[in-house]
């Protein structure tokens, strides 16, 4: 236990925690939005995350001719690669997780009332995508071209501020606002919220079942590929495999801040990032996981529906 | 509707008298201990021996898919960390191998006993949750128990524990390396006791505290069922047969690492129970041989097998929602999204 | 119901029959025998093997194409990087009695085969098990008579890797970074050891399983540490690294050779690899042989991996064996424990067994340095 790391640098073990944090919340999103309406845990969103990020670095390599040893990009130029990115990105993973729910979840609705049925098809599904590009790729890690040069904005208590993580957490706070607006004002997100609180009465007042779990589907697809396009912004590499690290984590984050709940996935993001920062310093990074899960089971012992979540009878997007 | 393979099964049994369901049940048990004679037939296994793929993986695995049965397809209750305690199992023999002289069969009652109390502790800290957040803490205690043998150099780290000495020889009956067939007997005995005490506790009390909870938890509890004691029973049952299977594992192996213990095989026993028809014992023996023997039957395939082995999962899921074997039909109450027929 | 199951159960045996018929599972006739390869072919480790298995792959090629009276097919055993398969695989290998020689992947699976090859007496050449344990005397996974690696093990890799990392550095603080897998494991412990009081501090971080190194890289700084050893693979070296330099870290990196790998420089970037110091028991395929190495790219479609070179080698020693008439199990290990028996591999180096399976000799140790995005040789370690 080495508590003078966190107190060294405990600034920027903060920030770097948080911007980490909001790529989770991103993540998270795919999954409480699904099970708020279906009650359905979303395996293959895992999956649906590694498709966005190779689709990101692809279309930096494919489409614009970057390559990996390519110089930053500034200006105009940088402004349109990289909303390409995070659009091509975007679309990738929103279409796989509604494709996804069309393959994997939408016959066995109505053909079961045994969840699980669709959770293993689910982790089917997860399966196949993870082999698949593991056989295009050869098992080969791909890297991303930095177009955005990870200047140091400023330097704030000890941490640095760097432009490409100051960037994750600005649009990540932007896509929440715009999503919870959605949701809330929407006639859309109306039904999304009506199908989450009440599935069953839903139905009978009419609402169309395919078109709101698509609709919801999309939208956790939409948010995991962006968090993708911020991910590989600031790691810029990823593999077949990443999707189960990244799966696993950010459902524990959505589980943590209350799971079918917006505010429940922020919450939960950001809490992990910073738990995960924490305990690496002060326990070593091997103990990282060990620590959030120990800290879920201790969350969820006092609050049995996670930080911000309401009783399953309650239960809202 | 039409042919219920499961209830054609279960009249059969019910109408056979006393002797002819011993006959029933002694084909059953002498076929299964000699499927070993299969091994020269389009059966065999390329690259991996037939006979040492039925103790491992097939053998193992109905094993634990047996105990995951208990939990999650009779009490409904979602585990998906069902590995650690095959880890527990497992590690314990490699532990007491290393630190004293006790044999197989000696470290046996030991393995059980220590995974039914890491089922035990972990129960009673998370049974009170409800369906899906106890699925994503038991998946968290299965990666803490991998990760702290991957973290503890006292149990070999990443390097594991090798050298598990294989079980004595025992009534004749040897246990080294040319002995496949037996070690396969084993692990079918411990098959044949499992179902058995499944079988008598489902006709009793616990049975029909299971089948409640399953069904709906807090009727049982209104109804004066003691949910949380039945539920503790299911996993502290299901946790001796994964620690079981992990010993027995762990002595034919000869050698054990973190990385063999991870959450892959939590989903795989999973799979196998929902595909074989949850709470069926059959047809989640049937569903676990099924699913463990064609990844090695498809090995000439090798850079495709895993890939083929998940559009099984979701092909069969579509095609038979139910598992192979499928409960009865007044048995099919529907919880959110379904349908009371 | 009972029609579908007759359907599906009709078509999952169609189809597991159907592409059976095409396993031939022995060889064709005396005049054939097969090398195997035992190593992680699907699963995450997969890159591992498949970049050895292509040196295998390639070595036989090349063997083939000579007209040889005896030739030799591949026997491929994917054990996923697993221990456990690596304990069925094996005992399959051991079992089909056209095999010869095995290469194995990693020391785990190694070590879980080991009493399947020492039962039917197979040489195995591994070209990266590098696990100390395996060529011990003493130790209970002792390979011996059958286990060879033409890879250097973690005790000689070590202080190599120690020495380079330190030389120059005036007052070193060392900061050792693992990603808990045996080799690193292994390597950490002979690293720490030649150390001595150098070494400042560690981290583990698990293989594949950490994007952000924040919270190392925190430490680094707070320990004031100028010289990180990092004793893990390529892939996650390359991150790590490109986040140190990213975050201000101006001190030394210097790893073993899991990170040796054409890729190294690309994915860690080229400013930020700039000056990274490896060491490795071998040479990359691109500076051992060019030649060889175009025959590769335009076989395989892609750059030569890890362990390709010594994969390759691996492969060799074992068609060396073929080609003087040794062709059964027991001529082939004796004819690799014998006294005489040497390799010149493709980087032009004669070696030698030990009896413990070791290589012999010294000078085996390379170290090398990035260049403008290359990795360079740069001498002797």
């Amino acid at each position: 236990m080495d508590f003078s790391v966190l107190t060294d640098q405990f600034a920027s073990l903060t920030f770097d925690g948080i911007a980490l944090g909001f790529i989770y919340v991103l993540i998270a999103l795919g999954y409480t939005m699904v099970y708020g309406v279906l009650r359905l845990i979303n395996f293959a969103n895992s999956e649906v995350f590694m498709l966005g990020s190779f689709a990101t670095i692809l279309v930096a390599t494919k489409l614009f001719n970057h390559t990996i040893e390519s110089d930053p990009l500034t200006g105009f130029k940088l402004v349109y690669t990289m909303t390409a990115m995070l659009v091509g990105a975007m679309i990738v993973s929103g279409v796989a997780s509604v494709v996804i729910e069309i393959v994997a979840y939408r016959r066995l609705r109505s053909r079961t009332s045994n969840r699980l049925t669709s959770l293993i098809s689910a982790i089917g599904v997860s399966i196949v995508l993870a082999e698949a590009v593991r056989m295009a790729t050869s098992s080969a890690p791909m890297g991303s071209p930095r177009l955005l040069d990870k200047t140091t904005l400023a330097t704030v208590w000890g941490a640095d501020i760097r432009v490409d993580t100051l960037l994750v957490i600005v649009f990540a706070i932007i896509l929440l606002i715009v999503l919870d607006l959605f949701v809330n004002k929407s006639r859309l997100g109306m039904g999304i919220r009506a199908v989450s609180m009440d599935y069953d009465t839903s139905r009978l007042m009419g609402i169309n079942l395919n078109k709101i779990i698509s609709t919801t589907f999309l939208i956790g697809g939409l948010g995991t590929g962006a968090a993708s396009f911020f991910y590989i912004t600031v790691y810029e590499m990823t593999r077949f495999s990443i999707g189960f690290e990244l799966g696993l984590a950010a459902f524990t984050a959505a589980v943590l801040g209350g799971i079918g709940n917006i505010r429940g996935a922020f919450a939960g993001g950001i809490a992990l990032g910073l738990i995960e920062m924490y305990a690496s310093a002060v326990l070593g990074t091997q103990w990282r996981s060990i620590t959030a899960f120990v800290i879920l089971i201790l969350v969820l012992l006092f609050k049995p529906n996670g930080i911000f979540g309401e009783s399953l009878q309650q239960a809202r997007v | 509707m039409s042919f219920n393979l499961r209830d054609a099964g279960a009249t059969l049994w019910a109408n056979s008298n006393k002797w002819q369901r011993y006959l029933i049940a002694g084909v059953i048990i002498v076929g299964a201990f000699a499927l070993p004679l299969l091994e020269g037939t389009f059966l065999n296994t390329p690259r991996t021996p037939f006979v040492s793929v039925l103790f491992y993986p097939i053998g193992v695995y109905v094993l634990m898919a047996l105990g995951l049965n208990v939990v999650v397809g009779k009490s409904g209750l979602l585990d998906l960390g069902y590995v650690a305690f095959y880890a527990v199992g497992a590690y314990t023999a490699g532990i007491l191998s290393m630190h004293t002289k006790l044999n197989t069969w000696e470290i046996l009652p030991v393995g059980i006993a220590l995974a039914m109390l890491s089922g035990f502790v972990l129960g009673a800290a998370v049974l009170r949750l409800r369906g899906d957040y106890l699925a994503i803490v038991t998946l968290g205690f299965g990666e803490i128990i991998r990760i702290t043998a991957l973290n503890s150099s006292a149990v070999g780290g990443a390097n594991g524990i090798s050298n598990i000495p294989n079980p004595p020889t025992t009534f004749g009956f040897a246990f080294d390396l040319e002995s496949d067939r037996n070690y396969y007997w084993v692990v079918l005995i411990l098959i044949i006791i499992t179902i058995l005490i499944i079988r008598g506790l489902s006709a009793r009390r616990p049975g029909r505290a299971w089948e409640s909870i399953r069904q709906d938890e807090d009727v049982a509890e209104l109804m004066g069922v003691n949910t949380y004691k039945y539920k503790l029973w299911a996993f502290v049952f299901g946790a001796s047969v994964g620690g079981a299977a992990g010993v027995l594992f762990a002595s034919k192996a000869m050698f054990i690492a973190p990385n063999i213990f991870n959450y892959n095989i939590s989903i795989l026993i999973l799979a196998f129970v929902v595909f074989g028809g949850m709470g069926n014992i059959w047809g989640v023996v049937f569903g676990a041989v099924l699913l463990s023997y064609i990844p090695e039957r498809i090995r000439f395939i090798s850079e495709a097998r895993m890939l083929i082995f998940g559009l099984v999962l979701i092909i069969m899921m579509n095609l038979r929602p139910d598992g192979l074997l499928p409960r009865k039909k007044r048995e099919k109450i529907g919880i959110a999204g379904g349908e009371i027929k | 119901m009972n029609k579908k199951i007759k359907a599906s159960a009709a078509i999952v045996a169609a189809l597991a029959l159907s592409l059976g018929a095409f396993a031939a599972n022995t060889a064709s006739a005396a005049t054939t025998v097969k090398i195997a390869y035992q190593g992680p072919l699907t699963g995450p480790e997969a890159q591992t093997g498949t970049d050895s298995i292509r040196g295998v792959k390639l070595a036989i090629k090349i063997y083939n194409a000579t007209n040889p009276a005896v030739k030799v097919e591949i026997f491929e055993g994917d054990d996923q990087g697993d221990d456990a398969q690596g304990g069925t695989v094996g005992a399959g290998i051991a079992a089909d009695d056209a095999v010869i020689g095995v290469l194995t992947a990693y020391s785990g699976p190694t070590i879980a085969a080991l009493p399947s090859y020492k039962a039917k007496g197979i040489a195995i050449v591994s070209p990266s098990a590098t696990r100390a344990s395996l060529t011990d005397p003493t130790s209970k996974d002792y390979g011996n008579p059958v286990f060879h690696r033409i890879v250097s093990n973690d005790d000689l890799q070590g202080p190599a890797l120690a020495r380079v990392a330190t030389n120059g550095v005036k007052d070193p603080t060392v900061f050792v970074v693992d990603d808990q897998s045996s080799y690193s494991v292994g390597l950490t412990k002979a690293v720490k050891l030649a150390l001595g009081t150098a070494f400042q501090a560690g981290d583990s971080a698990a293989k594949g399983a950490v994007s952000d190194f924040s919270a190392t890289i925190a430490k680094i700084k707070k320990e004031k540490a100028n010289v990180v050893i990092y004793t893990g693979y390529y892939a996650d070296g390359a991150k790590f690294l490109k986040q140190l330099r990213d975050k201000g870290y101006k001190g030394v990196y210097a790893a073993g050779d899991g990170v040796l790998n054409s890729q190294f420089p690309k994915l860690a970037g080229k400013k930020q690899s700039e000056g990274a110091r490896l060491t490795a028991p071998t040479v990359p395929l691109e500076v051992a042989s060019p030649k060889i190495t175009a025959m590769f790219k335009k076989d395989f479609k892609a750059d030569p991996g890890v362990y390709t070179t010594e994969a390759f080698d691996a492969t060799n020693i074992f068609l060396q064996g073929i080609k003087a008439g040794k062709t059964t199990r027991a001529d082939m290990l004796a004819y690799l424990n014998s006294a005489s028996f040497s390799y010149k591999n493709t980087a032009g180096i004669t070696i030698k067994f030990q009896e413990s399976g070791d290589l012999s000799g010294s000078g085996l140790m390379n170290q090398f340095v990035v260049k403008g995005g290359t990795i360079k040789l740069n001498g002797k370690a």
